[in-house]
């Protein structure tokens, strides 16, 4: 007898929301709310809050933990991207100097052969899929955001690193063309060209996630455009911009922030609300839109997944 | 006219703020509260150690404890944002965060100290307590250094506000040993 059993996950095929519905649920919830307070002008300005039109096949994410979405609108108007300024509604504006035409991202270091790779050839040979991740920046505020992309495993397959490689690193353009407080010298804010790394085994963790998009569309150039990391149980910082190189190296790389300030921050940032900034409190969170306050989840929400990884190390030391 | 025009210019961080909380609605609302009010308090503090440096260009003498007070008022604010908001009236919180972090307890500190020259500025407590309202440059040290810690690095806006304190408080030196040596 063969009895086929569907796995817990799968839904019947007339459960699914058609794909047109699905990416239009928004403006018809909109629209339907609107046009009962019958007012143009509402419409308008419901209409004008528009999620671009989704432009990227992927696998979709369950959000078997419910979390709720923050809007377009509210990710890619507050961003820390130093290259452009410190102010985080002011990237938006700025952005639009970044040209991410023809990118290209250099491997190197230990690896059995260093190359290059070009954007859009890597994206073509990779599965793409949705991964709604919490976001949760050392400053105290935090996101959902549903990001499209791929594993970061899968780009280290490819990049065949060798045995003796412990830790990767990652650098964001350098070019001051673009960026212009890399033109600023000794007024930079930071050092440049930005740089963050990870340990291997943080690396090849499933939830390690090469960003191209959000909402289903390729990512605006204030979320780091074209390609950006996202370590979800890692402070935002992690989640390297616009990523040009890629190391492979035995040595801790020594990430932007911790060269800044050291007694601030560290390499690991791992979400923590047991241990404090020094300068403020991490035990809760400012959620984007919300006027009150959330409780802080020890690796943002991840334990589950990655806590195996820092078993014996004391976190109060390895910031 | 002098009258109105000071009081429209140090209302004015406050209509911002409430336009940006509830007509245009900021992403990051106590984040923002914080930064207006903060912004606003060092910088109506400075400005009336000032007045008395620019009274032979414009005098506004007689608007300066009502313009201190305006500083004062947005310090309040900032205050309320920490204690309500931001540690949601936590009184746990609130006395551990500020007995542990120098950031928390140096604007604490100057807040205590501008509440007291608040207390103290009627005409009938300011004749005891006058000659005590020269701490206001202990708090603007507090508060100066506060601002700085308050910021991830520092920026190009940071160092305008560092360079103009720094002369403001130059010419506050000058002023100092001048009259000191007409004595």
């Amino acid at each position: 007898m063969n009895i086929i059993k569907k796995p817990s996950w799968q839904i019947s095929e007339n459960e699914v929301t058609p794909q047109e519905l699905f990416d239009n649920r928004r403006s018809f919830l909109k629209l339907g709310a609107a046009s009962l307070v019958a007012s143009g002008a509402i419409i308008e300005a419901l209409a004008k809050d528009n999620i671009p039109v989704p432009n990227l096949k992927y696998i979709k994410d369950k959000n078997i933990n419910d979390l709720e979405l923050n809007t377009y609108e509210q990710i890619t108007t507050y961003n820390n991207f130093y290259e452009f300024t410190t102010s985080k509604t002011g990237v938006k504006d700025l952005a639009h100097t970044l040209d991410t035409n023809n990118w290209k991202i250099e491997i190197d270091g230990l690896v059995e052969k260093p190359f290059t790779l070009d954007l859009e050839d890597l994206i073509s040979k990779m599965t793409i899929e949705e991964r709604i991740y919490r976001f949760r920046c050392v400053e105290g505020w935090s996101m959902v955001v549903p990001w499209n992309g791929f594993v970061l495993k899968d780009l280290i397959k490819l990049a065949k690193p060798l045995s003796k490689a412990k830790y990767i690193r990652f650098e964001t353009l350098y070019d001051e063309e673009m960026f212009p407080d890399q033109r600023r010298g000794v007024f930079a804010s930071v050092d440049y060209p930005y740089v963050e790394g990870l340990r291997m085994d943080e690396a090849m963790n499933d939830l390690s996630f090469m960003a191209i998009g959000l909402y289903g569309s390729r990512l605006p150039k204030q979320n780091g455009a074209p390609i950006r990391l996202v370590v979800p149980w890692k402070y935002g910082f992690k989640s390297i911009k616009s990523i040009a190189k890629i190391s492979f190296t035995e040595e801790e790389p020594l990430n932007t922030w911790q060269k800044a300030n050291s007694k601030e921050y560290g390499f690991y940032a791992n979400v923590n609300p047991n241990v404090d900034h020094p300068r403020w409190s991490q035990k809760r969170e400012r959620v984007l839109g919300k006027f009150f306050k959330q409780k802080t989840l020890m690796f943002n929400g991840y334990e589950k997944e990655v806590a195996h990884l820092y078993k014996g190390m004391d976190l109060r030391k390895y910031i | 006219m002098k009258h109105l025009i000071i009081h429209l210019l140090m209302i004015s961080p406050l209509s911002l703020l409430l336009v940006n909380l509830f007509v245009i609605e900021v992403n990051d609302p106590i984040k923002y509260i914080y930064t207006v009010t903060g912004v606003s308090a060092t910088v109506i503090l400075f400005f009336t150690i000032t007045i008395s440096l620019i009274k032979h260009k414009i005098n506004l003498m007689k608007y300066r404890r009502d313009i201190g007070l305006f500083g004062f008022f947005y310090a309040l604010l900032h205050m309320i944002n920490f204690a309500v908001f931001d540690a949601q009236l936590d009184i746990v919180f609130i006395i551990e965060e500020t007995l542990d972090k120098p950031f928390i307890y140096l604007g604490m500190i100057a807040f205590f100290i501008l509440l007291f020259m608040a207390i103290t500025s009627t005409k009938r407590l300011y004749r005891k307590y006058g000659k005590y309202h020269k701490s206001v440059y202990f708090a603007l040290l507090l508060v100066t250094i506060h601002f700085v810690m308050a910021q991830k690095t520092i920026d190009i806006d940071l160092l305008c506000y560092i360079i103009v304190i720094l002369v403001i408080s130059y010419y506050k030196l000058l002023q100092v040993i001048v009259r000191n040596n007409k004595v």
